[in-house]
């Protein structure tokens, strides 16, 4: 009897020990880094196996140059590089937040905003893959515009989690751009891009992405600060407060 | 009806409430903050205090716009069933009834929801929550596109789990103690 007793005192300081394990264990698996396993939509063949072995350090975020998808000032002291996949409902969550930042902070040049590909081919087969392509090839025709135009659009009329009918969307999107169609097709038939996307792939993963939307944002001195998922307006607006301090 | 009685009865007692919600707020604010933790580590090191709280404070916005309706329901479900049952847990040791056997199937009913709860939370669509951490670690994490719900699943367990084990308990509370035949 006396043994039950001090079981039962023991149960309630053990339970607490346990779920603090657990909850420990889950905060070292959201900050580790495993990999998603994206499929590369041209040959089949999973983009990871080609990428490096995941750093998980946001400084690895490649530099922000010209040839970036930027909206804003690429002088501006503050950069958000966001890994996006056109498919993921939080992406699409996450734009609609972005385009308020870059509203009130786009402007006077303080921020700008990158977009790089992170297609998740394991839950948005084909289709993720697909739409970047298209934006890829929306911004190599009509440029740095055009591609934020076509981005914008399709976020706005996705369905999100491969639901979307991407055979009509993409035709509309570029029919609306100005884009000429049949230069267009040649493009987004020809895997140019897949490099190209498969690099920006890597380097989230080289910088701690394991699902998307991932982000970087830059400080004016160097520092990177990682953006995990569709963090609320006010948490990236504290986050460019502190940064600006820095 | 008489076990929910047995529950509003030791939760109008204050420290029982009081613990009850303290523990919900830890767990939500644990499942709020989990994404952003390398991130809240970061500005920890580098801003003022008022900074890093305003920052932690701007982060529960996440709820609405980092979780899907569903995943928000069932997290917010899980803090505050494991905030009761802690409570509850901590009236019946308190109160020294009952046998160790029983307590501990109670016991690990209330882990095992916040457990399962824990790997439900986070964007199940977009790869980020903590399943698919766990399963790509272990080189499966293809699993994840047969699962109806694609991980889901493990919060609606968990929120299964944790009103089994706040059942149980409020039925030991409330059950007279006597000798068995």
């Amino acid at each position: 009897m006396e043994e039950t007793k001090q079981t039962n005192q023991y149960l309630i300081p053990a339970a607490i020990l346990i779920a603090g394990a657990f909850v420990a264990a889950a905060l070292y698996f959201s900050s580790s880094t495993s990999v998603p396993v994206a499929i590369d939509a041209g040959n089949n063949q999973p983009a990871v196996a080609q990428q490096p072995e995941p750093t998980g350090s946001t400084d690895s975020v490649r530099p922000v140059t010209s040839e970036d998808h930027i909206k804003g000032s690429l002088d501006a002291p503050i950069k958000i590089v966001e890994y996006s996949d056109f498919e993921c409902p939080f992406c699409k969550r996450f734009h609609d937040t972005m385009n308020e930042v870059m509203d009130k902070y786009g402007d006077s040049g303080e921020v700008a905003w990158v977009f790089r590909q992170f297609p998740l081919e394991q839950l948005h087969p084909v289709k993720a893959q697909a739409v970047a392509v298209a934006s890829e090839c929306a911004a190599e025709q009509g440029g740095n515009d055009t591609f934020w135009k076509f981005t914008d659009g399709y976020f706005d009329v996705t369905l999100t989690n491969n639901r979307t009918d991407i055979e009509t969307v993409i035709p509309q999107l570029v029919k609306e751009a100005g884009l000429d169609q049949a230069a267009f097709q040649t493009c987004f038939e020809s895997g140019k891009y897949d490099d190209h996307i498969a690099a920006d792939i890597a380097n989230a993963v080289e910088t701690g992405g394991r699902g998307t939307p991932w982000s970087v944002m830059i400080g004016p001195d160097g520092t990177t600060y990682p953006i995990n998922g569709a963090q609320p307006l006010a948490a990236v607006e504290q986050l460019i407060s502190i940064a600006q301090k820095n | 009806m008489q076990y929910i009685g047995t529950l509003i009865k030791v939760l109008r007692n204050p420290y029982y409430s009081l613990l009850a919600a303290l523990i919900a707020g830890f767990i939500f604010s644990m499942a709020v903050w989990l994404p952003s933790f390398q991130l809240i580590w970061i500005v920890s090191q580098t801003a003022s205090l008022s900074e890093s709280l305003s920052l932690l404070w701007s982060l529960y916005g996440a709820i609405g716009s980092n979780f899907s309706l569903v995943s928000a329901i069932y997290t917010i479900l899980i803090a505050i069933l494991f905030g009761m049952n802690i409570a509850l847990l901590t009236y019946y040791i308190r109160k020294m009834r009952g046998g160790a056997s029983g307590l501990r199937g109670t016991g690990l009913s209330s882990i095992g929801g916040l457990v399962s709860g824990v790997f439900g939370i986070g964007c199940a669509a977009c790869g980020t929550f903590i399943f698919t951490s766990v399963l790509t670690l272990f080189g499966v994490g293809g699993i994840l596109a047969y699962l109806p719900f694609g991980g889901e699943e493990f919060g609606f367990l968990g929120v299964g789990l944790l009103l089994y084990s706040l059942y149980t308990l409020t039925k030991k509370i409330t059950d007279p103690l006597v000798c068995p035949i």
